[in-house]
């Protein structure tokens, strides 16, 4: 057995070339936007090496404390809301549904196999006020909700706000059907016991169920975390930032400096801000499950 | 009395969930058949008043979608393949195998969830300038092998983690070599985890925009997404009825593939593919 | 290989007298002359030009540039084409045709590989092709800031150069000349025009009859007519701001019709500052409009197609945009308003001693450049050959003035098209548009600013001093 787990050809075989064309095509580049970052401009328009200028100018730039703001408000949102109503929809699933179980299942996962910019065009759509009101404005007004008509994503005020239930929207399907499939592998038989023992819904999930899931909504929160850390394809799908920079992202920032400013240096800066602040992130999401 | 009407709110508060999750998807389809001056003198929730199949005509004449379908069906399928492939050798290596750097290579694989997407897009666009590949399906699908290798090993693991040392041994007792063991006993035992590998990394490759758009100039190698953005600018907002019927034709093929997987697809995840 | 090694060299000397030049330039800003600092960029221009064109031909291993024969030697040459527009839409379909014609009348050797990117993608495809020094022959891009760009850093042929070499340097419209110069501020042009414009507001004639309103001269009427047509129950304008452009054109017409044509160059050469208060009270007026719901409901999710789709649907009454929109104008799939439901009147003036009724903003559009170290002699030829050929061509097909000269008569042209014609005919001059003289950094303050100043959650004084602040970290 031991000797089998050990034979080194095997291994080599296994993971040499994952292993060669995963750090060329992924670690390498991050490697090589370091190496960028001490540098101006972009390569071939004024390329000159600035040492930790770039470093220096993030901390007095408003426009990236202004990403970073939005971007904070968009992962606090939008992981909650995805994990929360994920984990919602399972209880929902495990305890209330009892016939056609598997048709809803299948049903709310529909939205996260379709393209983003798909979603994009229809959530515009959607929440469209001028010239013709969009489907929104257009139930609220059938309803008699006039006064809460508005141009949801040409404010700022609510345009945040759409892009995360657009996002919430998405993802929520694919969190319910993980955890229902957690809920799955608690044996039935402690629920049974714990109802008897008088335990009311909300104590049950406090008590049994949430130790349980712990590590499961754990994970479910790092791979979201993840996810929106990096939010860029949905925002430039629905607002493109807009308006103004109302839901304009880190990443969204960075390709604007790279590429509109023409500032891959400084945008790679940005990047990797961007990739530190995800390590921080998930190993702070970890801390907790250490813990007890 | 109290437990009927319970129910009844139950059933409520469910349909509605569900209505929230498909209604968008059955609006879509209707705005698709719908024709320009619909959009106007009607509001926006009205059903379709005929079947204006002309959209669908005009998108697919219009923006040679048969190609961009052909081209992304190669570049996802073929890394599809790639992906699976060293997803189930390195996960299996870096959890069951013995050796000092396991652990390492392991984080190192899972390292690459972090890593944001653009970052890669200068260099990368280097490199594959530098070896000729760029305009060319290969330099898609590496740059899809690879950057859908992390999230993979990431679900494979933790799944493998879970997975009993007994049936490996009663393999190997049975004189079983390594190759056959994973081939014949690991793989069998892993088709959940595989399967929701290939849907999540199929939606991810089919949806990617930036890569193609980056690495790709040429007309004829350029896929669905391309072409999706292209229709936008293209009618703009003159012509909603071809842009929604654009976007059906991108999400029905997903929608085919999903309700024929579905069984399987809910299963693996169901089943603790993805185990913390 | 060798010769990429040699052209590595040659670029990084290039870059060297770059370097040279941006310091000469910072010295003189430092003195405070703006004269000093226009002449010396103009310098740095022609001793980067001079390097570069040595460097193509070494590297090119072709003898000289200039043409070889008196006539088209029918070069083999298969040209890379970067566009914006689909074969068989707008500049696209011109493009097209022009090829066609060329290799079937002239050089029956020359081919083309013809991409499209879409247009909020060009800037980056082309970063990310400068960067790998992989710019195609032809390409589509942006006028003022973000072609100085490159032809700071020497990726551009210098077209004016190419056009004498070629003895057809009267193919051009001497208006467009002048107009391509003073947009990458040099003496020779980079780029070919894809468009002669000219900006103005569009109205329907239907409601301005209905609300009984007459069409304005003077700023006082122009505010006027919007009040009466607000108070008839029809939008007055649709301004299609979620394309960030179609919003600050309106403030910047207004700027210069109170601060005169070279408002915005004041404040880009620092002699005057975003936040004075000329500068504010443009942007007040725009918010005050917006308040005023002459914009109708959520004016940013509206873009210029919906805008323009609106004033042809009678939607809205007025839409600021340029002439390029008379092609929407002449489809009358579009236009429910018909060939003569539209009208055409330019920006109201203020006060005529400071910006008069013959001053139009006007500008060329998309450009076309052309990568210098792809240049060779067919593609000379070519360009030759296009600028000769472009004017006649969009007259005949499109009835459009793309800023060539052109022999084909514009009779047969619709009412729209001639419309244009007459209006870039009694044009006396010309100003700008507002991003033009501005920095990325700077432009994408003012685009984005913009949206929040409309929806007042950014009031005037903020909005010019966030731009006053980008101004200041961009120096």
């Amino acid at each position: 057995m031991k000797k089998v787990l050990e034979n080194k050809t095997a291994i080599a075989i296994f993971v040499l070339p994952a292993l060669v064309i995963y750090s060329v095509i992924v670690i390498l580049p991050v490697i090589w936007s370091l190496y960028y970052s001490f540098y101006s401009g972009s390569p071939g328009l004024k390329w000159e090496f600035i040492g930790f200028d770039n470093f220096l100018r993030l901390f007095g730039d408003s426009n990236f404390k202004a990403s970073l703001a939005v971007n904070l408000k968009y992962i606090s949102i939008v992981m909650l809301g995805q994990v929360g109503m994920g984990l919602l929809l399972a209880l929902m699933f495990y305890f209330w549904l009892k016939r056609f179980k598997n048709v809803i299942r299948t049903l709310v996962f529909f939205p996260v196999v379709l393209p983003t910019v798909a979603v994009g065009q229809l959530f515009q759509k959607i929440y469209e006020i001028q010239p013709n009101y969009g489907l929104l404005n257009s139930l609220l007004n059938a309803l008699g909700l006039t006064g809460l008509i508005q141009p949801w994503i040409g404010q700022a005020s609510t345009a945040l706000g759409s892009l995360c239930v657009m996002d919430i929207w998405v993802a929520m399907g694919f969190y319910a059907v993980i955890f229902y499939g957690a809920l799955l592998d608690i044996p039935g038989d402690v629920i049974e016991a714990a109802k008897i023992d008088g335990a009311g819904g909300l104590q049950l999930f406090r008590y049994i169920l949430a130790p349980l899931l712990r590590a499961m909504i754990i994970t479910c929160l790092i791979f979201s975390f993840s996810g929106t850390v990096k939010m860029f394809e949905s925002a430039t799908a629905l607002t493109n930032g807009g308006p103004g920079a109302a839901t304009r992202s880190l990443s969204m920032y960075m390709y604007n400096v790279s590429f509109t400013y023409n500032k891959v240096g400084y945008g790679s800066v940005v990047a990797l801000f961007i990739f530190m602040l995800c390590v921080l992130g998930s190993s702070i999401i970890r801390k907790f499950d250490i813990k007890e | 009395m109290k437990k009927g009407l319970k129910s009844i709110a139950i059933k409520f508060v469910i349909i509605c969930l569900v209505v929230i999750e498909i209604y968008p998807l059955f609006w879509m389809l209707t705005a698709s058949l719908k024709q320009q001056s619909e959009w106007t003198s009607k509001p926006a929730y009205a059903l379709n008043s005929g079947f204006y199949i002309q959209n669908y005509i005009q998108a697919w004449t219009r923006g040679n979608m048969n190609i961009f379908f052909k081209n992304s069906f190669i570049c996802t399928v073929v890394s599809l393949f790639f992906i699976v492939l060293f997803t189930v050798t390195v996960s299996f290596a870096v959890t069951k195998m013995r050796w000092k750097l396991g652990e390492f290579v392991g984080k190192y694989f899972e390292f690459g969830i972090m890593i944001p997407v653009a970052t890669a897009l200068i260099p990368l666009f280097q490199i594959y300038s530098g070896m000729g590949l760029l305009n060319s399906r290969l330099c898609l699908i590496i740059t899809y092998t690879a950057f859908g290798l992390s999230l993979s090993i990431l679900l494979t693991t933790g799944y493998l983690r879970s997975f009993p040392d007994e049936i490996m041994e009663a393999a190997v007792i049975d004189g079983c070599g390594i190759y056959k063991l994973v081939w014949y006993v690991v793989v069998p035992l892993m088709k959940n985890a595989i399967v929701t590998v290939l849907v999540l990394q199929f939606f991810f490759k089919w949806n990617d925009l930036i890569f193609s758009m980056t690495f790709i100039s040429d007309q004829k190698l350029k896929t669905v997404q391309t072409g999706l953005l292209y229709f936008q600018n293209e009618f703009g907002a003159k012509n909603w009825g071809a842009i929604f019927a654009s976007v059906s034709m991108c999400v029905i093929p997903m929608l085919i593939l999903y309700m024929i997987l579905n069984k399987r697809i809910i299963e693996g995840m169901t089943a603790g593919a993805v185990k913390g | 290989m060798k010769r990429k090694v040699l052209a590595g060299i040659l670029s990084a000397t290039m870059m060297t007298a770059l370097l040279t030049g941006c310091g000469n330039k910072q010295t003189s800003d430092a003195g405070g002359q703006t004269e000093a600092k226009t002449e010396s960029a103009v310098k740095t221009e022609s001793a980067a030009k001079t390097e570069s064109a040595g460097g193509t031909e070494a590297a090119g291993g072709t003898d000289s540039v200039k043409p070889s024969a008196a006539e088209d030697p029918k070069l083999t040459k298969n040209m890379k084409i970067l566009s914006i527009w689909a074969e068989d839409n707008d500049n696209g379909v011109l493009i097209k045709a022009l090829c066609e014609k060329y290799q079937k009348e002239v050089n029956p050797n020359f081919t083309w590989d013809y991409e499209v990117v879409s247009s909020d993608n060009l800037r980056q495809k082309v970063a990310t092709l400068v960067a790998s020094n992989d710019l195609p022959d032809m390409f589509v891009y942006e006028s003022g800031k973000p072609i100085v760009d490159l032809i700071e850093a020497g990726k551009l042929v210098n077209v004016s150069q190419v056009l004498k070499d070629f003895n057809c340097e009267d193919a051009l419209n001497p208006s467009a000349v002048s107009l391509l110069k003073s947009l990458s501020g040099t003496d020779d042009i980079y780029d070919l025009p894809l468009g002669m414009n000219v900006e103005g507001f569009w109205y329907n004639k239907a409601l301005f009859e209905q609300a009984g309103c007459q069409v304005p001269k003077t700023w006082d009427e122009f505010e006027a007519v919007l009040s009466k047509l607000k108070d008839a129950g029809i939008q007055p304008i649709a301004c299609g701001a979620a394309d960030k452009w179609g919003a600050t054109r309106l403030l910047n017409a207004y700027l210069v019709r109170i601060a005169g044509p070279d408002v915005m160059a004041k404040a880009d050469e620092g002699i005057s500052k975003y936040t004075d208060k000329d500068y504010v009270k443009a942007a007040q007026k725009m918010q005050d409009w917006a308040n005023a719901g002459y914009f109708g409901e959520g004016v940013n999710t509206v873009d210029m197609n919906t805008a323009g789709s609106m004033l042809m649907t009678g939607q809205a009454a007025i839409f600021y945009n340029g002439s390029w929109f008379t092609s929407n104008l002449n489809d009358a799939s579009q236009n429910l308003a018909g060939e003569d439901g539209i009208g055409f009147f330019n920006v109201p003036v203020v006060d005529p001693y400071v910006s008069d009724q013959n001053s139009y903003s006007m500008n060329c559009g998309n450009i076309l450049s052309f990568s210098q170290k792809n240049y060779d002699e067919a593609t000379g030829w070519f360009m030759k050959y296009f600028a000769e050929n472009m004017g006649d061509l969009a007259m005949e097909q499109q009835g459009s003035v793309k800023g060539y000269n052109y022999t084909v008569s514009a009779e047969g042209a619709s009412g729209y098209t001639k419309m244009v014609l007459d209006t870039i005919n009694n044009a006396e001059s010309a100003f700008t548009w507002f991003e033009a003289t501005m920095d990325n950094e700077v432009q994408n303050v003012a685009k984005d600013g913009i949206q929040t100043l409309l929806t007042g959650e950014l009031s005037a004084e903020d909005y010019m001093k966030s731009i006053q602040e980008a101004w200041d970290m961009s120096q």
